[in-house]
């Protein structure tokens, strides 16, 4: 089975690089002759942000049980920089700042009101900043016909830390009604692990139940409180991608694409401060907070493959149908399916609504089951419904308005165009959120 | 998956055969044909990654990066 794996996969490449060496002494013999257009006219700023809530009862924090609540506002800015007439530099920083109701249950007992996992606490852990920055350079051959890129990304958050390298080479052939992409991307992500509360005391050094949490608290149920708790000694977290994406333009009016992912994960995999509660221990608690009997485990590598296409078809001058599809398998047993559906409804030439419906689906993990569904003997658990068995539908709807003019300016920014959109997203598990995103397009003359 | 993604692959370049010029490829470079995403979907796509198990293939990340799936 993983030898037909590999033959399939050794086919999928053969066939991408031969496409690609093919397609090349065909640009070759144009390249000489091709008129040289700017890839870039000039610099571009795009100022974006969103703003997204969501609510379920089932946070992972608390293993499996207790409030999901979640707010989020995200700034960026993303600016596109010509170099020359062939190169363009693209930075994009972001500043995510949240608020977690479940990642707030880290630490349930901090004297704000009676411990709850309905309930949000305020300790630090109820709010992060994560701050991101992306850069990426870009060239391309005179023809326009091949392009390289390179990228370079850090993140930053309390408790996670993130380098991020990539690259991609994409050959267009056949009067560019084809092309190819090939990338990869290596990720360097390291925790900085924070444990639920009252695991902490069972830690390296911990007192165990001699610590002042215990004395400071009555623990009620079983009193002889005993979690299974060991701090991860691999921190670090390495991700290794590769993806393959053809194009092809079909008809005058229609074109699609297909795509292939790879990705190899290893190290901690586990989030530490997500709770389990096991169906053979007694349970303990400190108010009305059931204590972790355990932190979640799960494998220290994973192995995905994504595959998908999308399909796009120019119906009239009003209508566009923008149809997409994917397929996801790993080997922590999850298949997912996804599809979704725009449909683009032009209104003049300045404005565009974006209606969209998307799908998805999802089996769960191996190592999953819900509140109390584990129990001790078990390798791995984990009880978050993220990685649940779960359906979820997705409504959206957005604006568009351009300006080909740019006759709207702010100093010596020209407004090219801005985009709103709205979303509500639910799961069949109890999960629904919101997210408003907004962008505005300038351009520097 | 792997074969259907390989038909797909050949099913598709079968068009090369076809050409599109580039004087006829008004409706094919109207923005809403790009079969990218847009600059918007980043934002669902960041959600998704923490929300959801799957990830690739849409222009979002594949894994890394982040505290998430």
């Amino acid at each position: 089975m993983r030898m037909q794996l590999k033959l399939k996969l050794g086919l999928l490449v053969y066939f991408a690089i031969f496409g690609l060496l093919n397609a090349s002494a065909q640009e070759e013999n144009s390249e000489e002759n091709a008129y040289k257009k700017r890839v870039l006219e000039n610099t571009e700023i795009d100022f974006l942000t969103s703003y997204y809530t969501q609510d379920g009862n089932n946070a992972a924090v608390s293993g499996g049980k207790g409030t999901e609540e979640l707010t989020d506002f995200t700034p960026t800015i993303v600016v596109s920089i010509p170099l020359n007439a062939d190169d363009v530099l693209i930075i994009d920083a972001a500043i995510s700042a949240y608020t977690s109701a479940s990642s707030s249950n880290i630490n349930p007992i901090d004297g704000s009101g009676q411990a709850d996992p309905f309930t949000a606490s305020s300790g630090a852990s109820q709010s992060d900043t994560w701050a991101n920055l992306n850069a990426t350079y870009s060239h391309s051959s005179n023809s326009r016909n091949k392009i390289w890129t390179a990228n370079f990304s850090v993140a930053s958050e309390y408790d996670y830390f993130s380098l991020g390298f990539g690259g991609s080479f994409t050959k267009l052939w056949n009067d560019k009604n084809t092309e190819l992409t090939i990338n990869g991307k290596l990720y360097l992500d390291k925790w900085n692990p924070v444990y639920p509360y009252e695991l902490r005391p069972f830690g390296a050094n911990g007192r165990g139940l001699s610590d002042a949490l215990f004395n400071r608290n009555t623990v009620s149920g079983n009193a002889d409180y005993n979690p299974e708790f060991t701090e991860f000694a691999d921190k670090g977290r390495n991700s290794y991608s590769i993806g393959f994406n053809f194009s092809q333009i079909l008809t005058e009016k229609m074109q699609a694409s297909l795509a292939l992912d790879l990705v190899q994960q290893n190290g901690l995999l586990s989030t530490p401060f997500q709770r389990v509660y096991f169906g053979d221990i007694e349970d303990s608690f400190i108010e009305d907070f059931q204590l972790a009997d355990a932190i979640e485990q799960l494998p220290d590598t994973r192995f995905k493959i994504a595959a998908g296409g999308r399909l796009n078809y120019y119906l009239n001058e009003t209508f566009v149908l923008r149809g997409y599809y994917r397929f996801y398998n790993d080997d922590w047993g999850i298949q997912s399916h996804t599809a979704s559906l725009e449909i683009p409804i032009k209104l003049g030439t300045k404005f565009t609504l974006y209606p969209s419906y998307r799908y998805y689906y999802q089996t769960a993990a191996d190592y999953f089951a819900g509140y109390e569904m584990h129990t001790s003997g078990e390798e791995f658990y984990t009880s978050d419904y993220d990685l649940s068995r779960f359906s979820a539908n997705q409504f959206s709807f957005g604006v568009n308005y351009t300006d080909i003019f740019t006759k709207f300016t702010l100093w010596n920014l020209h407004l090219k165009s801005i985009d709103l959109r709205y979303l509500y997203y639910e799961r069949n598990s109890g999960l629904n959120s919101n997210l408003i995103s907004a962008g505005i397009n300038f351009i520097v003359q | 998956m792997i074969k259907k993604a390989i038909y797909g692959l050949v099913f598709l370049s079968l068009f090369s055969c076809s050409v599109v010029k580039e004087y006829e490829k008004v409706y094919i470079n109207d923005p809403d044909m790009v079969l990218g995403t847009k600059k918007l979907d980043r934002f669902q796509t960041n959600f998704h990654s923490y929300r959801e198990a799957a990830s690739g293939v849409n222009g979002g990340k594949t894994g890394g990066g982040c505290g998430c799936n």
